[in-house]
């Protein structure tokens, strides 16, 4: 009886989302109240963040095209690692030349940092990314044109 | 390797951080994934028929050229990222694999003239949205808790321990992209007609939740 009730109230497809979203904010809550999280003090992938950098969160430090340690997971699958840490096109190292906050415009101008350092050594993640955001693209535009 | 839960891995192919491997467990499910994905490229979609009642009146559903070959291309690219979420040995490509599926899920529906239909994809849509958040937190938690994203060396034992509430929320973040208990908005979403392209909805929803089992049992 129970379970028809339950399937009662799910069968209706506009009762989905609200439930959805409860339960997720049940989930948030037992974790705010699991706090603390155990942290791995040893981190595959270090972060050092030099505040007075131009490119601010996103400097990879290093010279250019010379190889700069990068830690990875299998350092013999990418050997190639840290030989190119960031590329900025010629309008990206013109603004980075001249303002400070270049790192917060990361998607707010046509070809900005490429993150070349997840390109080579985690490599997939760069290419799945896109292709969400095109397969996005291509349902929103096909909708468009359909009218 | 101690107590591997998918069986031995047969073959890791390396890809840089990211290994991909093949245990009796994803092969399975990645020859499943592959199978139907050959399916829908090869198959012609079926027609609907509506039949009235009390007569004999009855209609083909006419679908478009355009309407069709959309949704052939969303049902293909929705097989790949089945396939991906498969054989990764990567949480954070899990995810966006599992995101690019709930995304091609919607696509798939999504050229559909009908209101009915499309009102039910645009609530699963909403439910997908709402769920990347769970699923990226959870891959973030698993990162930060045990420092690698491999799931390699989660199956070694030797990382720190996954907490418990980064598995539930990669589980609840994947229940929302594959909508995996809650059909009832994919049996709305299933009226749209299309064989082949409408049940990779449903097939790449059960085998992301399969592979998620997988996931939370390593660490």
């Amino acid at each position: 009886m129970i379970i028809r009730k339950i399937s009662h109230v799910l069968c209706e497809y506009r009762n989905i989302m609200p439930l959805f979203a409860g339960a997720c904010a049940l989930l948030f809550l037992a974790g705010i109240l699991l706090l603390p999280i155990p942290y791995a003090e040893h981190q595959l992938y270090p972060k050092y963040i030099d505040r007075n950098s131009t490119l601010d969160p996103y400097d990879r430090g290093g010279p250019p095209f010379v190889q700069v340690t990068i830690g990875s997971q299998y350092p013999e699958n990418s050997p190639s690692a840290g030989l190119v840490t960031t590329y900025l096109t010629p309008f990206s190292l013109f603004l980075s030349k001249t303002t400070l906050h270049l790192g917060t415009t990361i998607v707010a101008h046509p070809g900005g940092i490429l993150d070349e350092i997840l390109y080579n050594t985690r490599g997939l993640d760069t290419v799945v990314e896109p292709t969400i955001l095109f397969i996005a693209f291509a349902i929103a535009s096909y909708l468009y044109r359909k009218g | 390797m101690s107590d591997p839960i998918g069986g031995v891995p047969y073959y890791i192919l390396e890809f840089g951080d990211e290994l991909v491997y093949f245990t009796p467990y994803t092969i399975t499910l990645f020859l499943l994934a592959l199978t139907f994905t050959v399916l829908v490229i090869i198959s012609r979609p079926e027609r609907q028929m509506d039949i009235a009642f009390g007569g004999d009146a009855y209609g083909t559903k006419e679908i478009s050229l355009t309407e069709l070959q959309f949704r052939r291309f969303m049902a293909i690219a929705c097989g790949l990222a089945s396939m991906g979420a498969m054989v990764t040995g990567d949480i954070f490509n899990f995810t966006l694999f599992t995101a690019m599926v709930g995304i091609t899920n919607v696509g798939i529906v999504a050229a559909v003239k009908s209101h009915h239909v499309q009102d039910a994809a645009f609530q699963y849509g909403l439910v997908a949205l709402c769920a990347t958040v769970p699923l990226f937190g959870g891959a973030a938690v698993y990162a930060a808790s045990t420092g690698s994203l491999s799931m390699i060396e989660l199956m070694k034992g030797t990382l720190p321990a996954v907490p418990l509430i980064a598995k539930a929320l990669l589980v609840i973040g994947v229940v929302g992209e594959g909508m995996a208990p809650f059909y009832a908005a994919k049996a709305e979403m299933f009226r749209a007609p299309g064989a082949p392209y409408v049940i990779m909805c449903s097939l790449s929803s059960l085998l992301i939740f399969l592979r998620v089992v997988e996931v939370v049992m390593l660490g």
